[in-house]
């Protein structure tokens, strides 16, 4: 029992992670609040459905239309909602309510054009096979082992190129970038086309075990949110450990308390960080 | 009047109270809280349960409502005396979610998900509130009662402290401002002042149910308020009665199901909410570059 709820919680935490790690690089890097964030996943993940579920289409060139969606959706937001606000030197305040506006948006077209109800995508993907007394389905293998290896490039970009780099001073000082010759606003538009192509192995993940309606990125995105903080804003490390043991946390939850409860953890979690160690595990310390 | 033009009178006054008190924290403190419909919420929940157990004097409810809602206040004031900005977002987003699962599973006094029902009618001495007309004559003097309490705050000493720690915390500090104390005040006086809507609006729908205190409700009300203009006195109640009449607004639009109306009309406010932060951040009321910093 506790093995089974620690391999489920593991498959939900690297869900969680992935979407955290995007948002925390995208807020670490550009400062943009990209609560809007939750619906690229949406996005993504209803690609996913109607390539593979609806129309039929392999798994592999469904992943990949899936992924140019979900990059070409960022990217887009970034170029004609966030770098207007930018220019305008919109506060954080004028970011998070544009993004939350786009949130309500895609959430209720995909409700009108998709039906609001659950669907859930049946495939040999995400049937289980018994294994030692525990139930596993490749898809939570492939989830974990994606999560990983999509973790790991990153981090290599990061640390081991040149616009890894540049990127990750942008965040410090974006003046000094410009005053190399590097465009921020292109930098900008790089970091929202990797941030939201990390997201979508999350979201065919979260169509593969959980099924989808119009609100799940918002859920994922309300979780991820609590991940980035209690990780430490600006840690992609930090956010995805805190995602994993977010999920690994609600998967464990169950073994004491009724699901309901299980959000109402994460966000008691995340009130009791931002009291008392606001910086999170990995993160610079905060000042008011 | 018909009832259908009174019934929209009301829920407007209700929501425009909503927005009045949440414009208070945040525009005149730049204190942004996603909880406001928990304070809604406990306005509502405290009306029905006192009302059904004890008495449905709203000269026991209201003060009733308003302390419960005050004291629940002082825990997102805490936040926000430490934290700012995506901090202190998060940390009204979790106050709202840990109160929603509050309000559907305290099955004892809240009802649980099924809400509570049955609960006699508000009264005060000589009065009774039954008819749709009386409703509206009470949520429309609650409004305004609410109106001019929170104008003469902003006019005093108190209100000018507010918009000094807006505007420049460390200077408010500099100059021997207790910033921690007006903060603290502001939040727990905007929450009691929500609570009184909570109240009308249980009374009024005689029936409460974790439904109408979702995350949904706060960002309506926020939505309410930015759109309208944050930190101006008409901006909120413009905010409250545009909002309120684009779902009847939508009903004349021709062919479109019914069943859609609800999609479209977050559409409309969410799409408004994009466009207004990218060409008029300081609401239809404000200025140009107005808002909270």
């Amino acid at each position: 029992m506790f093995l089974q709820l620690l391999v489920n919680g593991l498959q939900l935490g690297a869900l969680y992670a992935l979407t955290a790690v995007g948002f925390s690089l995208i807020f670490g890097s550009t400062k943009i609040f990209h609560f809007a964030h939750g619906a690229t996943l949406t996005i993504a993940a209803y690609v996913f459905y109607e390539m593979y579920a609806v129309l039929g289409w392999h798994w592999v060139p469904a992943s990949l239309v899936c992924a140019l969606a979900a990059v070409v959706f960022g990217v887009l937001l970034d170029r004609l909602v966030y770098a207007p606000i930018q220019r305008h030197e919109g506060s954080f305040f004028t970011v998070f309510v544009a993004a939350f506006g786009v949130g309500i948006v895609v959430q209720n077209v995909i409700g009108m054009v998709f039906g609001r109800a659950f669907v859930s995508i049946d495939s040999p993907l995400s049937k289980g096979v018994e294994w030692n007394g525990l139930i596993l389905s490749p898809i939570a293998g492939i989830a974990i082992v994606c999560g990983l290896v999509f973790f790991g490039a990153l981090q290599l970009f990061l640390t081991r190129t040149h616009t890894g780099t540049a990127l990750r001073a942008l965040a410090d000082n974006p003046a000094l970038v410009k005053v190399y010759g590097l465009s921020p606003r292109r930098l900008s538009t790089l970091v929202f086309a990797l941030g939201s192509f990390i997201v979508v192995p999350a979201a065919i993940i979260t169509g593969l075990t959980g099924g989808l309606n119009p609100a799940i990125g918002h859920h994922v995105m309300l979780i991820s949110l609590a991940a980035t903080i209690v990780g430490g804003v600006g840690s992609l490390r930090g956010a995805a450990c805190a995602g994993v043991l977010l999920g690994v946390a609600e998967s464990l939850a169950l073994w004491v308390l009724d699901p309901q409860w299980s959000e109402a953890v994460t966000f008691v979690v995340l009130f009791a960080f931002i009291l008392f160690r606001p910086s999170g595990f990995f993160g610079r310390p905060v000042t008011n | 009047m018909t009832s259908y033009i009174i019934n929209l009178l009301v829920l407007i006054c209700v929501n425009a109270t909503l927005a009045v008190t949440l414009n208070f924290i945040m525009g005149y403190a730049g204190i942004f809280s996603l909880a406001h419909a928990i304070f809604f919420g406990i306005g509502s929940y405290v009306a029905a349960y006192v009302a059904l157990h004890f008495t449905g004097s709203l000269l026991v409810i209201l003060p009733a409502a308003m302390l419960i809602s005050a004291l629940v206040g002082l825990a997102l004031a805490l936040p926000a005396l430490r934290v700012r900005g995506e901090y202190f977002v998060a940390a009204s987003l979790g106050l709202q979610v840990i109160g929603v699962t509050v309000f559907s599973e305290w099955k004892s006094v809240t009802g649980g998900i099924g809400g509570v029902m049955g609960f006699p009618p508000a009264s005060l001495p000589g009065l009774s509130f039954e008819s749709p007309t009386a409703f509206l004559i009470w949520s429309v003097v609650m409004l305004v009662l609410i109106l001019l309490a929170i104008n003469t705050l902003l006019h005093s000493s108190f209100g000018r402290n507010l918009q000094a720690i807006r505007d420049s915390e460390s200077a408010a500090l500099a100059y021997g401002k207790n910033v921690a104390m007006i903060k603290t005040l502001s939040v727990v006086f905007s929450s009691a002042l929500a609570a009184t809507a909570g109240v009308v609006y249980a009374f009024y729908m005689s029936f409460v149910n974790v439904e109408s205190f979702t995350l949904d409700t706060s960002v309506l009300v926020m939505a309410m308020v930015i759109i309208g203009g944050t930190g101006t006195i008409w901006g909120p109640l413009v905010g409250a009665v545009l909002l309120m009449l684009i779902p009847s607004l939508t009903s004349y639009i021709p062919g479109l199901p019914q069943t859609e109306v609800g999609s479209i009309q977050q559409i409309i406010y969410g799409a408004a909410m994009v466009l207004l932060m990218i060409f008029r951040p300081g609401g239809i009321m404000g200025g140009k570059h107005g808002g909270v910093k």
